[in-house]
């Protein structure tokens, strides 16, 4: 890759409700992105604590130093919608920490259906939510469920276990969403994950 | 898939204008279009109405906005095109109502903007969403609807 081809570093967003697999999503993408070749740092945001770069640095998947933490305070999505400067400061110092890093993650403290990302933050966001949250999510119309670049439904496997049709959830997901992309995962298995990767590839790294 | 980085110029530039002016009139004129709601992208994959597939970024203190020349060479040219965002107009019958009107539109997230008296909210799905949230002061008559024309 060229250096005009990697500057700026991407910025995408993780967003979704509390455990909704967001971590679990950013530990999957970390070494599938890795094998690709691409330079990564991530950014997570906890409430009051930095619970989940703390996961994320023990993990053993990347260099700790490329982990930064942003400690939201009040409401997750006040830091990457309302006011995004703390992110955007977390961002920047980890450009300029690692000159070469193409694709910044940030993960979104866990919120409500209604969080969004503000686009002075990133270049693409995903929204997370899971099928064991309930299948009528989708209907819901959920900003982030309807804004997101990509909705992304997560543990898929789970569908017959707590009552949930997928076909019929995901049918209403790609409806309510105007032909935007809609993705499924597991990410206790890694399924799906290739797809996200590849939809990162072609939007915001500009691989394919 | 064409790389372009960067602004090379803005197209009500009058130097520029005139070549672009003759590009166009030689068909080597592009228009890549980005909807509104993308502004503050610095990354952005889009198709130009010639069918080229263009794969846009800018540095961070840069803005990709309306008239950004993003590629000028002897034989062609790509200009971005920002989409206009649908507005609902809005004004409060008094100063309660308008506080009112004022809370609700914070409450909700709305993006907004202001024309003398009128609320503008910035439209990022259809009117009748919107009017749901509001219909307990439209129906009082506390607000007064000028739809999104």
């Amino acid at each position: 890759m060229s250096a005009v081809s990697t500057r700026p570093a991407a910025r995408v967003g993780i967003g979704g409700p509390v455990g909704s697999g967001k971590t679990a999503l950013v530990e999957r993408l970390i070494p599938a992105l890795m094998r690709r070749g691409v330079d990564l740092a991530v950014i997570t945001n906890d409430l009051v604590t930095a619970e989940d770069a703390e996961r994320v640095r023990r993990s053993g998947l990347i260099d700790p130093a490329r982990v930064a933490a942003v400690e939201a305070g009040a409401c997750p999505h006040t830091v990457i919608r309302e006011d995004p400067t703390l992110n955007i400061e977390a961002a920047a110092a980890l450009e300029r920490q690692f000159p070469g890093v193409e694709l910044i993650l940030l993960e979104s403290g866990g919120d409500n259906l209604a969080s969004t990302f503000s686009r002075d933050l990133t270049d693409f966001w995903m929204f997370v939510i899971d099928v064991a949250g309930g299948d009528d999510i989708p209907r819901k119309r959920g900003p982030g469920v309807i804004r997101s670049d990509l909705l992304v439904v997560n543990k898929v496997d789970l569908a017959p276990y707590v009552g949930v049709d997928l076909p019929r959830m995901l049918a209403e997901a790609r409806a309510v969403r105007g032909g935007r992309p809609v993705l499924t995962t597991n990410c206790r298995t890694g399924e799906g994950v290739d797809a996200i990767v590849q939809q990162l590839e072609r939007e915001v790294l500009f691989r394919q | 898939m064409l790389r372009l980085h960067g602004i090379v110029g803005r197209a009500d530039d009058a130097e520029l204008h005139q070549r672009l002016h003759a590009l166009e009139h030689a068909g080597a004129l592009e228009r890549v279009t980005m909807e509104e709601a993308d502004l503050g992208r610095r990354r952005i994959r889009l198709t130009s109405d010639k069918g080229t597939d263009c794969a846009i970024s800018v540095d961070r203190a840069e803005d990709l906005s309306e008239g950004a020349v993003l590629l000028l060479e002897p034989g062609r040219a790509i200009v971005l095109r920002v989409g206009v965002a649908k507005a609902w107009r809005l004004r409060a019958r008094d100063a309660g109502a308008a506080l009112q009107l004022g809370w609700h539109a914070g409450n909700l997230h709305w993006r907004v903007r202001f024309d003398g008296d009128m609320l503008l909210v910035l439209l990022d799905g259809p009117l009748a969403e919107y009017r749901a949230r509001l219909a307990a002061l439209l129906d009082a008559g506390l607000v007064e609807d000028g739809g999104d024309g």
